[in-house]
C-alpha cells in the first residue's frame, strides 16, 4: 500500500505551508520523509536544497520537529532538564540553552513549570514543553505535526499566536504545519496543500483555494432534527452536502455546495419530505472547509455525504 | 448516520465477570508470550535458556570434582533437580510482577483495566497462566536433558506421583502468591530492568536450598530458610523424585508429612501476607496517583 | 525572541555534548528513584552469593569463590549493555524519543555512548558493592601485582563490550518485543559460555580439545577474555587462565576496534533499512 503517490510540492523559504487532510491521508508520512526518518520508495525529496536520502546530516543541522499528542522525553526529569538534554544533541552551549529555554517557556506561559517533573504535566503543558524543545534549536525549517491536537481553546490560541510571532520575527524561517483544523490553516498558512489518499488535490493560498469554489453558492440550512437525510441526496445542482446533528438545539445542520442556485427550490422542497421543517436558511461565502469538502468529497469529521 | 444507543442491559454476576476476565487475560498472556516469533524460534528460545542455566551448574560440579572436591553424585542430582524446578520461582514470580510495569508503562493499558468492573487480581492470575505453561515446558525439557544426556537416574516408575502432584499444586499456588506481593510492590516502584529480574528470585535462590543444601548456610541463614515455604517445596520435590533427597542435613530429621504440613501452613500464611501487600500497594498507588506513571530513564 | 548566535561546535564537541546530554537522565534518574539501590545492588548480590555457596558445598579451593565474585561484579556491565543500552533502543522508540534522536545532527553512537556512560554509574556501584561484599562477607583476598595490565584488560573489555552493545542496539532499533526476548536469551547462555561463574579453562579440563574450541569461540564475546584476564590478574600464580595475559589483552584490543567498526556500520545499515521499511517509528510491536 502506498502512503504517498505522485506528490509534487515546493515549499518556499520563509513560507508557512499547511498540509490539510483527513486521518491516513499521508501527512505524517510526508513529514517523516522530509525529517529524514523515512526513505521514499521512489522519487526525490529535497529539504533546504539537500537530498533527504544522501545529505541527511546537512538537513538535520537545520530542522526540528514537534508532533502533537505525543509525550517525548523522560518522565523523571524536570521540564528544563528534558529540554536541555535535547539542546545538547544540537551542540548548544548550556548557558545559551538555558537562556533559550527560559525565554521560550515565558513565551508559552510555561515558566512556572520549569522545575516540575515532566510526568506531572497536563496534556497541554506537555505539548507546550514539546514546542519549546522543537523551537529551542532555532531551526531554519520546522515541522509541526498537529501541534494543537487535543488542546483547549486557550492553549491552542497561545500556540497559534506563538507560531505567528515566530514566523514574523525572521523572514527566512520556514514552517510546514499539518492540521485537522481548517480555521487554523486558514488563519496561519501562506499556502495550503489539500492531501487525500496520498495525493495532493490542490495547493494554493487559502484565498485562491476559496476562489476555486467562489462561484459556487453555499447554502446552510438548519432544520428540526431528523435521523435520516436521504431525501437530500442526489438533488440536481448540488455538488456536495454535509450534515451535522446538534443535540443541544434539537436541529440538523445541512450544508450544500451548489453548482446551480436553482437547486435551492428543490432543497427546500425536500425538507417536508424528510419529515422535518426549516428553522433557518443562510447563504454563505465558502470557507476552506468547503474547499476541502468539494475536493475530498467529505468533511474532516468523516460524515457521510 | 443514526447511532443505536439502545444497549441491552448487561449485568453479569461478579463471579462470571471474574471468570471471563481470567479467560481473557490468560489468552492475552499467551499472545504476548508466544506471538513475537515463529513457533520454531519460540521452542529454541524456551529450550536454550533453561538448559544453559543448568549447564552452568554442571560445569561447576565437573570442574570441582575433577580437581578433587566433592564428587558425590547425589549432590549433583540435588543441584540439578532443585535448579530445574526453581525455574517456576524465577519465571512465574517475576512474570506476575512484570505485568504491572509492562501494562503501566509499555502498553499503557493498566488504567483501563483498572477502571473496569473486573477484579484486577483475576486479571493478574490469568496473565500469569501462560508463564506457567511455558515454564512447565522448560522444566520438562531440562529434566529430559538431565536424564538422557547427563545420566540422572529418574524413571516414570520411580516417582512418588501422589506426593509429587500435591506438592506441585501447593508450590505453584504459593509462588503465584509471592508474585502478587511483588506486583503490589511494583505498583509503587520505578521500572527497573535486569536488577529486579535477577534479584527477587535471588532471595529464594540463596535461602531455599536450590543449588546447595541449606545446611551450608550460616546458622541465621538456616533459620531463615526454615520459614520459607519454597525450602520445603523443593525438598518435597526431591523426595518425591528420590533425587538428592536426604542430603540436606538441615532437613534430614524432618519427615515428609511434617514437611508437607509446614509447606501448607507457610503457604497459607504467605498468601495472606501477599494479599495484604498487594492490596496495600494498590491503595497507596491510587492515593499517590501512580497507576499511570511512567518512570523510564 | 532573541536567539544568540554561538560558535558552531566541531563535530567532536557536538557529539561529546550529546554523550553527556544522554548520560544525564540516567545519572539523575537513578538518584531520583532510589528504589534502584535495592534492585540493582542488594538483590543481585543474592544470586552471586548462591553460586558462592555452591562452591562451598562442593568444597572448592578458595580462589573459586573469588572467581564467582569477579564474575558477579562483571554481570553488572553485561546487564547494562543488554538491557540499558541495546534493549533501551526499543524503549526509546516506544516512548517517542528515538525519532527525536534520529533527526538530530549527531552520531547515533553518541546517544548510545551517553546511555552507556550514564548506565555505567549504577553498574559500577553494583560491581563495587559485589566486590565489597565478597571481601567482607566471604573473606576473599585479591592481590594486584600488575595494576597496569589489570587496567588495560578492564578498559578494553569495556570498550569492546559496549561496542558490541552498540551493534546489538542497531538490531533493537527495528525490533519490537523480539528485543526483550533477545536480551533475555543472551543471559544464561552467555553466563555459561563466557564463564561468569567458573574459569573458561574449565571447558578444556572437562572436554579436552572441543572444550578449547568452546572457550575460543566464546572469546568473541569480550567479557569472556575480560573475566579470564581479570581473574588471572587478581589471582596470580594459579593455573586457571585460558590464554596468556598479553595475548588476552591483544585480542581485547582487536575486539574493541572490530566492534566499534561493526557498530558504526551496522547502525548506519539498520537505520537505512528502518527508514526504507518505515520501522524506525513503528510502535506497539
Amino acid at each position: 500500500m502506498k502512503a504517498l503517490n505522485d506528490v509534487n510540492l515546493t515549499i518556499n523559504e520563509g513560507e508557512l505551508f499547511g498540509l490539510l487532510g483527513p486521518n491516513g491521508a499521508g501527512k505524517t508520512t510526508l513529514i517523516k520523509i522530509l525529517c529524514t526518518l523515512l526513505l521514499p520508495t521512489s522519487g526525490e525529496a529535497k529539504v533546504l536544497g539537500y537530498d533527504v536520502q544522501k545529505e541527511t546530516n546537512s538537513i538535520r543541522q537545520k530542522i526540528n520537529m514537534v508532533s502533537g499528542g505525543e509525550t517525548s522525553g523522560y518522565g523523571l526529569l524536570t521540564v528544563r532538564e528534558n529540554i536541555w538534554l535535547f539542546s545538547q544533541l544540537y551542540g548548544i552551549p548550556t548557558k545559551e540553552a538555558n537562556r533559550r529555554i527560559e525565554m521560550l517557556m515565558k513565551e508559552l506561559k510555561l515558566e512556572h513549570k520549569m522545575n516540575s517533573k515532566v510526568r506531572t504535566l497536563s496534556t497541554g503543558l506537555r505539548q507546550k514543553a514539546n514546542m519549546v524543545r522543537g523551537f529551542m534549536t532555532d531551526p531554519d525549517l520546522i515541522f509541526l505535526d498537529e501541534p494543537t491536537l487535543g488542546l483547549d481553546v486557550n492553549a491552542s490560541r497561545l500556540i497559534r499566536d506563538f507560531i505567528k510571532k515566530w514566523m514574523s520575527e525572521k523572514p527566512t524561517r520556514t514552517m510546514l504545519l499539518t492540521t485537522h483544523y481548517m480555521v487554523e490553516a486558514d488563519e496561519l498558512c501562506d499556502r495550503v496543500a489539500i492531501i487525500n489518499d496520498g495525493r495532493v488535490l490542490a495547493c494554493d493560498t487559502p484565498q485562491n483555494l476559496k476562489r476555486l469554489i467562489h462561484q459556487d453558492a453555499v447554502l446552510k440550512l438548519e432544520i428540526k432534527q431528523v435521523a435520516e437525510v436521504s431525501a437530500f441526496r442526489n438533488i440536481p445542482g448540488v455538488r456536495n452536502f454535509t450534515h451535522d446533528q446538534n443535540i443541544a438545539t434539537g436541529t440538523t445542520m445541512l450544508k450544500f455546495i451548489l453548482d446551480d442556485e436553482a437547486a435551492v427550490a428543490d432543497i427546500v422542497a425536500a425538507v417536508p419530505k424528510s419529515g422535518s421543517r426549516i428553522v433557518s436558511v443562510e447563504k454563505t461565502e465558502p470557507t476552506l472547509e468547503d474547499v476541502f469538502v468539494t475536493l475530498v468529497g467529505r468533511g474532516l469529521t468523516n460524515h457521510e455525504v | 448516520m443514526a447511532v443505536n444507543t439502545a444497549f441491552r442491559n448487561h449485568n453479569p454476576s461478579a463471579r462470571k465477570r471474574n471468570i471471563d476476565t481470567f479467560k481473557c487475560s490468560a489468552w492475552l498472556g499467551w499472545q504476548m508470550e508466544s506471538n513475537w516469533t515463529d513457533p520454531f524460534l519460540f521452542a529454541v528460545y524456551s529450550i536454550v535458556k533453561p538448559i544453559a542455566g543448568s549447564l552452568i551448574l554442571v560445569v561447576m560440579y565437573a570442574i570441582i570434582s575433577a580437581i578433587g572436591g566433592n564428587n558425590d553424585p547425589q549432590m549433583f542430582y540435588y543441584m540439578f533437580v532443585s535448579n530445574c524446578f526453581f525455574m517456576y520461582v524465577g519465571q512465574v514470580l517475576f512474570g506476575v510482577a512484570q505485568i504491572v510495569h509492562d501494562d503501566r508503562e509499555h502498553f499503557q493499558t493498566m488504567k483501563y483495566i483498572y477502571i473496569s468492573p473486573s477484579n484486577y487480581l483475576s486479571y493478574m492470575i490469568g496473565r500469569s497462566v501462560s508463564k506457567l505453561i511455558v515454564t512447565t515446558f522448560a522444566v520438562v525439557i531440562t529434566m529430559a536433558f538431565g536424564i538422557f544426556m547427563l545420566g540422572i537416574p529418574l524413571s516414570l516408575f520411580s516417582i512418588n506421583w501422589p506426593l509429587f502432584l500435591v506438592v506441585m499444586a501447593i508450590g505453584i499456588f504459593c509462588i503465584m502468591a509471592f508474585g502478587l506481593a511483588l506486583a503490589g510492590v511494583s505498583f509503587l516502584t520505578a521500572k527497573h530492568q535486569g536488577g529486579m529480574n535477577e534479584g527477587i528470585a535471588g532471595v529464594f535462590y540463596l535461602f531455599c536450598g536450590v543449588v546447595f543444601p541449606v545446611s551450608t548456610l550460616p546458622a541465621w541463614g538456616v533459620a531463615f530458610a526454615k520459614v520459607l515455604p519454597i525450602t520445603y517445596w523443593l525438598e518435597l520435590i526431591r523426595r518425591s523424585l528420590d533425587l538428592g533427597a536426604g542430603l540436606d542435613q538441615a532437613l534430614v530429621g524432618t519427615s515428609t508429612m511434617v514437611c508437607l504440613l509446614i509447606l501448607v501452613v507457610s503457604t497459607i500464611v504467605f498468601t495472606v501476607i501477599a494479599l495484604i501487600i498487594f492490596k496495600a500497594g494498590d491503595t497507596v498507588a491510587r492515593q499517590k496517583g501512580l497507576i499511570d506513571m511512567t518512570t523510564a530513564y | 525572541m532573541k536567539f544568540e548566535e554561538f560558535p558552531k561546535p566541531s563535530w567532536l564537541v557536538m557529539n561529546i555534548r550529546a554523550v553527556f546530554g544522554r548520560a544525564y537522565p540516567r545519572i539523575i534518574g537513578v538518584n531520583r528513584e532510589l528504589s534502584w539501590v535495592f534492585f540493582e545492588t542488594v538483590l543481585p548480590l543474592l544470586g552471586v552469593a548462591g553460586y558462592v555457596y555452591v562452591y562451598k558445598a562442593l568444597e572448592a579451593p578458595a580462589q573459586y569463590i573469588g572467581y564467582v565474585i569477579i564474575g558477579g561484579a562483571m554481570t553488572a556491565y553485561w546487564m547494562n549493555v543488554l538491557w540499558s543500552m541495546a534493549a533501551q533502543m526499543y524503549w526509546e522508540k516506544e516512548m517517542g524519543n528515538l525519532e527525536l534522536y534520529l533527526i538530530a545532527p549527531i552520531s547515533r553512537m553518541s546517544v548510545l555512548g551517553g546511555m552507556a556512560l550514564g548506565g555505567m554509574f549504577s553498574s559500577s556501584v553494583r560491581a563495587l558493592s559485589t566486590i565489597f561484599v565478597g571481601m567482607v562477607v566471604f573473606g576473599i583476598s585479591l592481590s594486584l601485582p600488575d595494576p597496569l595490565m589489570f587496567t588495560g584488560i578492564f578498559i578494553f573489555t569495556m570498550i569492546a563490550l559496549y561496542g558490541m552493545g552498540m551493534m546489538f542496539a542497531s538490531l533493537y532499533m527495528l525490533w519490537g518485543r523480539e528485543a526483550w526476548h533477545m536480551s533475555s536469551l543472551f543471559t544464561e547462555p552467555i553466563y555459561l559460555v563466557s564463564g561468569f561463574y567458573f574459569p573458561v579453562k574449565g571447558f578444556v579440563s572437562m572436554l579436552g580439545n572441543p572444550g578449547f574450541w568452546i572457550a575460543a569461540g566464546a572469546s568473541i564475546i569480550p567479557i569472556t577474555l575480560g573475566l579470564d584476564g581479570m581473574r588471572q590478574c587478581l589471582y596470580p600464580g594459579n593455573r586457571d587462565g585460558f590464554l596468556p595475559l598479553w595475548l588476552e589483552l591483544a585480542i581485547l584490543v582487536a575486539l574493541s576496534v572490530l566492534f566499534l567498526f561493526l557498530a558504526k556500520y551496522s547502525l548506519a545499515y539498520m537505520e537505512n533499512l528502518g527508514k526504507r521499511e518505515g520501522r524506525l517509528t513503528m510502535r506497539w510491536q
